[in-house]
């Protein structure tokens, strides 16, 4: 299999998508910032939910991605899913971030401290080292193949890692105090909330195709710069 | 099946490493009982090939078959009866020979008593020195003890990589001997090498590869002198 | 089929056993660096002795995991020496034994490293492991097999990789968070005498960690070695 080969996402399809995706965002930032009141007690902060939690799913939206491209990957060998994996990975990783830096401007006036070891906090903060190192694993692999493979298998144990992981923390934390539970939420918030989780997961798919693009013309470049002048390779 | 006399056919064996060919549409036949010798210049595919073989690495694409088994599918079948010999011989130098050859026993499935092992190791001249650790060989000897793990097993196959590296003239010698007595019981032998000369004398066939391609696959005596030395001449100094 | 995995895993400790008995520096070395180590925590903690013993749990497996990273780096080195890992991936039979030899042979080889660690640390941080020493030692044993299991996993899937040195732990240290957790936690709790009986939980979490990733590493494995 070449890389001509491999499908490539029509591009006034994705244009249309992110014209989509930006309407979606809009509004969900307009009734996340004007349309609904702030939070009686947390105050203007509360507001971040929305943009907080849609990074956080989408985080594990990611993840849950790579893990099914890797065992596809693993299964057909075709190159598609491991460019598919290492978008999904890296677009994972950017939203774990966000969620954590934002959890953490959350966690300030709310909380008092920057970061606790909350066992979602953390374990979010455990996941983005597992798919980091799942990122400079391929960077240190020159061969595609073997660069496929063995990030495949990362992104199989650690997908059945973080469970484990959330539920050890899970556990030394309730031995010090119980973890912070969201309260119930009024009705119009929910909505808010699902609006922006709307337009997170467009946003995401917009990505993941433009990302899975890229991905072909890294490849591409790759396979350019790297292929022997002597016609060893057609 | 396996009784074919052919004992090994690959029909147009591609193998990518990175993102270099190392192999381009090979097609091969090896008889059973015959001597085929693939030489060529260094990275012109000769370990690649005897790894593909082996069942160490999978083509890219292609078919092959060696004693009856497919490449793709029964490579455990293959290794049963196909013994391959690097060029450094796999031996632990930290072992003595008696425990270099236990292990080689142990792990190809071979039933060992004590008696086999010292029988293996006698066969290959090793028997007054079987208690001195393997890296203490001179490389002659080295190569002996790796032809004695061999032995030990009832292998129709052996894949012998550059076996005359780093080797003086009674360890070359040895090696020639071990493929006469090796094809006198019926096995087949494939043997890879860069020194042209010494080759040809034990072939009933040459394979020349260049580039990963098979360039020539003829008896010794229809090869062409550009064959034997397809590198290009350095200026000298 | 079943025996010759048992007698091929058997053959591939015995053999990495022995040379490293025949090579005895790099373990002795291994072992002052673990002691090295646990002064440091004396230095840097400071020397009272009630905050030492309290933290004893915690210094005593980080002792335990870098110095474990340094023994799981060498997992393939027998056979780098040999010429690679073809001498073993051409033996007919289970590829798998390569990863259960490997594992028992780290195993073992950490063992052997607590068994020496530990009375040093009992004597530097004032531990008082006696009151329940059978489970000190079963929790010890069960984070050990954790660590090695994964730790064996991702030796042999970094050993190609450049810069593998710095590979093993970016991926390792992450991964080993719940037996980190349930190490520390369950040797903590065994050196304090387990006064509210809770280590029943760090033990079980150790024990599903270790079967999980066992199936799943072993199921894995012939993908690793590939090529």
């Amino acid at each position: 299999m070449t890389i001509n080969d491999l499908p490539r996402p029509n591009p006034g399809r994705a244009k249309l998508l992110g014209a989509a995706t930006l309407l979606l965002f809009a509004a969900g930032s307009a009734a996340g910032l004007f349309l609904v009141p702030a939070d009686a007690l947390q105050g203007e902060v509360q507001r971040l939910l929305y943009v907080h939690v849609p990074a956080a799913w989408l985080a594990m939206l990611s993840f849950f991605v790579v893990f099914v491209m890797s065992v596809l990957y693993l299964i057909q060998r075709d190159p598609k899913w491991d460019l598919l994996a290492v978008s999904a990975a890296e677009i994972g990783i950017v939203f774990t971030a966000l969620a954590l830096v934002l959890g953490s401007l959350w966690g300030k006036p709310t909380w008092g401290v920057w970061w606790t070891w909350d066992p979602r906090l953390t374990t979010t903060a455990i996941m983005l080292m597992i798919y980091v190192g799942y990122l400079v694993v391929r960077s240190f692999a020159d061969d595609p193949e073997k660069r496929a493979r063995w990030s495949a298998i990362i992104g199989i144990v650690g997908f059945v890692d973080v469970p484990i992981v959330y539920l050890s923390v899970l556990w030394w934390r309730t031995l010090h105090q119980p973890p912070s539970s969201p309260r119930s939420m009024a009705g119009e918030f929910v909505y808010v909330l699902l609006l922006n989780v709307a337009a997170f997961t467009l946003l995401y798919i917009f990505l993941m195709v433009r990302r899975y693009r890229l991905a072909i013309a890294e490849r591409h470049v790759e396979e350019l710069r790297l292929t022997r002048d002597d016609g060893r390779i057609t | 099946m396996g009784d074919s006399g052919v004992a090994v056919r690959l029909e147009k064996i591609s193998k990518r490493l990175g993102w270099t060919w190392a192999l381009r549409e090979i097609g091969l036949e090896v008889e059973r009982g015959s001597s085929v010798v693939l030489i060529g210049p260094n990275g012109a595919g000769k370990t690649t090939l005897l790894r593909l073989v082996a069942t160490l690495l999978k083509p890219t694409a292609g078919t092959g078959e060696v004693l009856g088994s497919s490449l793709q599918g029964d490579a455990d079948t293959i290794r049963r009866r196909t013994g391959l010999l690097s060029a450094r011989g796999h031996l632990y130098g930290d072992l003595n020979a008696l425990e270099n050859l236990r292990f080689a026993a142990w792990m190809s499935g071979v039933s060992v008593d004590e008696a086999s092992v010292r029988a293996a190791l006698a066969k290959v001249g090793l028997d007054h020195v079987s208690e001195q650790r393997a890296r203490e060989y001179s490389s002659g000897m080295q190569k002996r003890l790796a032809f004695a793990t061999l032995l030990m097993r009832r292998l129709d196959l052996v894949l012998l990589d550059e076996p005359y590296a780093s080797l003086d003239a009674d360890g070359i010698r040895m090696v020639d001997e071990f493929v006469d007595e090796w094809r006198a019981e019926g096995g087949t032998v494939l043997l890879a090498t860069h020194r042209r000369g010494l080759a040809v004398r034990k072939a009933d066939r040459v394979a020349v590869l260049q580039a990963g391609r098979l360039h020539r696959y003829c008896r010794p005596d229809e090869l062409e002198p550009a064959d034997l030395d397809p590198q290009p001449v350095l200026p000298a100094g | 089929m079943k025996s010759s995995l048992a007698l091929r895993t058997w053959a591939i400790l015995w053999k990495d056993l022995l040379i490293e008995l025949r090579t005895k520096q790099s373990f002795s070395a291994m072992v002052f660096f673990a002691a090295l180590v646990l002064f440091l925590f004396g230095f840097a903690i400071g020397p009272d002795s009630a905050t030492l013993a309290r933290l004893g749990g915690g210094l005593l497996w980080i002792a335990i995991a870098f110095t474990g990273m340094l023994s799981l780096g060498r997992t393939f080195q027998s056979e780098e020496v040999a010429g690679g890992l073809d001498g073993l991936r051409m033996y007919p039979g289970e590829i798998r034994a390569i990863y259960l030899g490997k594992l028992l042979t780290n195993f073992s080889m950490l063992v052997v490293l607590e068994i020496v660690l530990v009375p040093v640390a009992v004597v530097l941080l004032q531990l008082e492991p006696w009151g329940r020493f059978p489970l000190f030692v079963g929790i010890t044993l069960l984070g050990t097999f954790g660590f090695s299991v994964i730790g064996t996993f991702y030796a042999s899937l970094t050993q190609h990789l450049r810069a593998r040195e710095l590979m093993l732990p970016l991926l390792l240290f992450p991964a080993l968070v719940p037996v980190f957790l349930g190490a520390v936690n369950g040797t903590t709790l065994a050196l304090a005498g387990d006064p509210l009986d809770r280590i029943g939980g760090w033990i079980r979490l150790l024990i599903s960690f270790d079967i999980i990733f066992f199936v799943v590493c072993i199921w894995i494995f012939p993908l690793v070695l590939e090529e």
